[in-house]
């Protein structure tokens, strides 16, 4: 069972800075009860002296004789540390309490780790903004498959379709067979379960037309009453079993130690409270979840590098691994080491759920299609710096040669990082043809380098790529005709706005404002999500000098695993203003 | 006391035993009690018409059917060849998401048993699935028989004597082994 560790003498403090709730004119996350800030956190279960109280144990043996031992406070011995391991491991707080917790404020996950590990501290501080609120399950060992299933009936609820529950009562009566022939199960051993969930499902068809609240109620019931949640959850472990039995080829692969179908169902799915392991969650999702068009989002809260934490979303995909379903309902499951719990997105607007979903799998989609295309950074490089002349940088307003002249060098290998190289002839031969010469672009990308404009490909070519849709379905989008890019370039944020309805409401004010002015440094930004993929795609970026080194078009840091980008993100309106841009 | 006799169809024996009752009565118990009780007795359906050779199992007491007596025959050509072995069977009331507590009552000289009966097998620790039944669990018992886990024993002498002097293990087994009456 994880937990963090707070710090036994680390002096109580009010967590004045963990959380703050993006306040911004504009965005006003509708519905968030805990929007207060901080300070108004309310949840009393999570109180600081309830964390506090977690190592209840340890201070105690710090706190007996106060003056004397202060040193010693300091520099904890092996033996402190050894306790405190101890401690940590055999603490198993969320034992007690109900199986399914209430929905509350996700502040109280930032509260939980205030005195965490820095790194927890800034995702578990980030994280609120994006999920609102959280319900904890209990770590008996079936967290994951009961956060699912409970995911799963509620999401039904959520849907209000009646009709919809009917039909998952005959697909689960279906399902039986599945259980019979693919898993192998008699029907004795599960029938008593898929009753349970068949009763569940009934219950909430009939009360869904009348009170919602109640479905509600009802399910969370149902699955407090430990013999009724461990049926159904148990049905869903035959079900994940059964459903890999069935398609033996998917999974096969990713059983560790070559240990084939039948063992790992028996070590890993049958066996009660053993905790669900990652191909479990995928087993599970692509039997209950995936077939009804719905995506799982997983978060996963741990000690790995970045400022958010990382997330991936499972959903059903075509053959080109486009979501099929890209704007169904979502759930979200907040996973740290070894639990889950069920996290919820309730502010905004339900539909920015799916489209936030959607970009982040189509740039996975979009880094796929990088492998064919990685040797022309190379020849572009070549390309760029074989033009070896600064004026195509001098048609950009208020940009000036001088004060780092060699930076045309480092110029084209600072994009081929972030960028998806193949959009680099493409967009800068577009917009070369927007500027100058509309009817034959393609040619003009090396005879014309004066009237490009360099500052537009930056920040415009991703988003065709990584970001709309239609780009990638095209096998290689990397090199449409010009001609087609031609009138969205003219407007240059207009290609967001298609592809991106609500998300680019949010961000199209900032995003066109400086786009429309090249010498703005904001415009050479793309979304983090072109850094990141660039970051793990490429390898390190060799800068020529030092001059370089040190201009703002520099992008090193984003290798670096500790840089803190200053970018901008759905929640937070203002404009990243930097020093860093002032000073160019 | 009596009242609760009277409501109480499933305890048809007059004068059940309390600890039985007390079970039936507590409210979040009895719920368990429920879906384990229609459980148990699909089970007991099963060993009845379709039971497997060599073994047998029944509830030890007609009202409390979380407490069963079983027995299993040594397999052939094995040091058990000839010798009946009886077991008891305490079920949780959440089985079948959780593994029957199995004792042999019949003193065993084997690898996995200790002096006290408790056996170390895995399908009834953490390998325990609710697909398991008292069935599959006698069979793994008797097949241990034969086929002792010699890498983890709780009897290190018999483990010994297995590999090394087989006369001396059957020896130990036949000395060891005595009929108990039934309980």
């Amino acid at each position: 069972m994880f937990q963090p560790q707070p710090t036994p003498y680390s002096p109580f403090s009010p967590y004045g800075l963990t959380a703050p709730m993006p306040d911004f004119p504009g965005f006003q996350p509708a519905g968030v009860v805990d929007n207060g800030g901080p300070t108004q956190f309310r949840d009393p279960i999570f109180s600081p002296v309830a964390s506090n109280s977690i190592n209840a144990g340890a201070p105690l043996t710090f706190n007996h004789n106060s003056n004397s031992h202060v040193a010693q406070r300091f520099k904890m011995d092996s033996n402190d540390i050894d306790a405190q391991e101890a401690l940590a491991r055999d603490f198993q707080p969320a034992l007690e309490g109900p199986l399914v917790g209430e929905k509350r404020s996700s502040l109280a996950i930032t509260e939980e780790y205030a005195k965490a590990d820095p790194i927890y501290v800034t995702k578990t501080s980030a994280l609120p903004q994006k999920y609102s609120h959280y319900r904890p399950i209990l770590g008996d060992g079936n967290c994951g498959w009961r956060a699912a299933g409970f995911s799963y009936f509620e999401t039904l609820i959520r849907l209000r379709n009646k009709a919809q529950l009917g039909e998952e009562i005959a697909r689960m009566k279906s399902l039986d067979n599945l259980l019979k022939t693919a898993g192998g199960f008699a029907e004795w051993v599960f029938e008593d379960m898929a009753e349970e969930v068949t009763i569940l499902l009934r219950e909430l068809a009939d009360l869904i037309p009348q009170s919602i609240p109640q479905a509600e109620q009802v399910l969370r019931d149902r699955f407090n009453d430990k013999a009724v949640s461990d049926s159904i959850v148990y049905y869903f472990r035959l079900l994940a079993s059964s459903w890999m039995k069935a398609n033996p080829a998917s999974y096969e692969g990713f059983i560790q130690n070559g240990a084939g179908i039948v063992k790992y169902s028996q070590e890993w799915l049958e066996p009660p409270n053993q905790e669900i392991d990652h191909l479990g969650m995928t087993l599970l999702i692509d039997a209950l979840l995936k077939p009804m068009g719905w995506a799982v989002e997983i978060v996963y809260l741990d000690r790995s590098d970045g400022s958010q934490a990382n997330s991936h979303i499972f959903q059903q995909e075509d053959a080109n691994g486009v979501p099929t379903n890209p704007a169904g309902p979502m759930i979200h499951l907040l996973y740290r080491p070894s639990h889950y719990d069920i996290l919820y997105k309730d502010h905004g607007p339900p539909i920015t759920i799916p489209q936030n979903m959607n970009i982040q799998v189509q740039r996975v989609n979009s880094l796929s299609h990088r492998h064919n295309i990685q040797n022309t950074p190379a020849m572009m490089g070549g390309d760029m710096s074989g033009m070896g002349d600064m004026s195509m940088f001098s048609c950009i307003p208020g940009f000036s040669l001088q004060p780092q002249p060699p930076s045309h060098h480092g110029f084209p290998s600072q994009y081929q990082q972030p960028l998806d190289q193949a959009f680099t002839p493409s967009s800068m031969s577009a917009s070369m043809s927007a500027s100058m010469s509309p009817t034959s672009p393609g040619a003009s990308s090396a005879t014309a380098p004066s009237n490009a404009l360099p500052a537009t490909f930056p920040a415009q070519p991703p988003p065709p790529s990584s970001l709309t849709p239609p780009t990638l379905t095209t096998p290689h989008p990397t090199f449409p005709p010009p001609t087609t890019q031609l009138p969205i370039l003219t407007h240059l944020p207009a290609p967001h706005r298609p592809s991106l309805s609500s998300h680019t409401s949010l961000s199209g004010h900032p995003l066109s404002s400086e786009l429309s002015s090249p010498s703005s440094a904001s415009s050479f930004r793309p979304s983090k999500y072109e850094w990141e993929a660039a970051a793990e795609w490429e390898g390190p970026v060799v800068f020529q000098t030092s001059t370089f080194k040190n201009s703002h078009y520099n992008v090193a840091h984003y290798n670096n695993p500790n840089f803190q980008p200053e970018e901008w993100t759905p929640e937070s309106e203002d404009p990243p203003t930097s020093g860093r841009k002032r000073s160019s | 006391m009596s009242n609760y006799d009277m409501e109480d169809t499933q305890n048809s024996a007059p004068g059940a035993l309390p600890p039985a009752q007390a079970s039936k009565l507590a409210p979040r118990r009895g719920v368990d009690a429920q879906s384990t009780t229609k459980r148990l007795q699909t089970e007991l359906m099963q060993l009845m018409t379709s039971s497997a050779p060599g073994i047998s199992a029944f509830p030890s007491a007609a009202d409390n059917l979380l407490r069963w007596a079983a027995t299993i025959e040594g397999p052939d050509d094995t040091p058990y060849q000839g010798l009946t072995f009886k077991l008891s069977f305490e079920f949780p009331s959440n089985y079948p998401y959780a593994a029957p507590t199995v004792l042999f009552k019949t003193p065993i000289y084997h690898p996995n048993v200790d002096f006290s009966g408790r056996i170390c097998l895995d399908i009834l620790k953490d390998k325990w699935t609710a697909a398991y039944n008292i069935q599959t669990v006698l069979l793994s018992l008797q097949s241990l028989l034969g086929e002792p886990n010699n890498a983890s024993p709780l009897n290190g002498e018999a483990a010994e004597l297995w590999d090394k002097d087989p006369e001396e293990f059957k020896r130990k087994v036949l000395g060891r082994h005595r009929d108990v009456d039934d309980e």
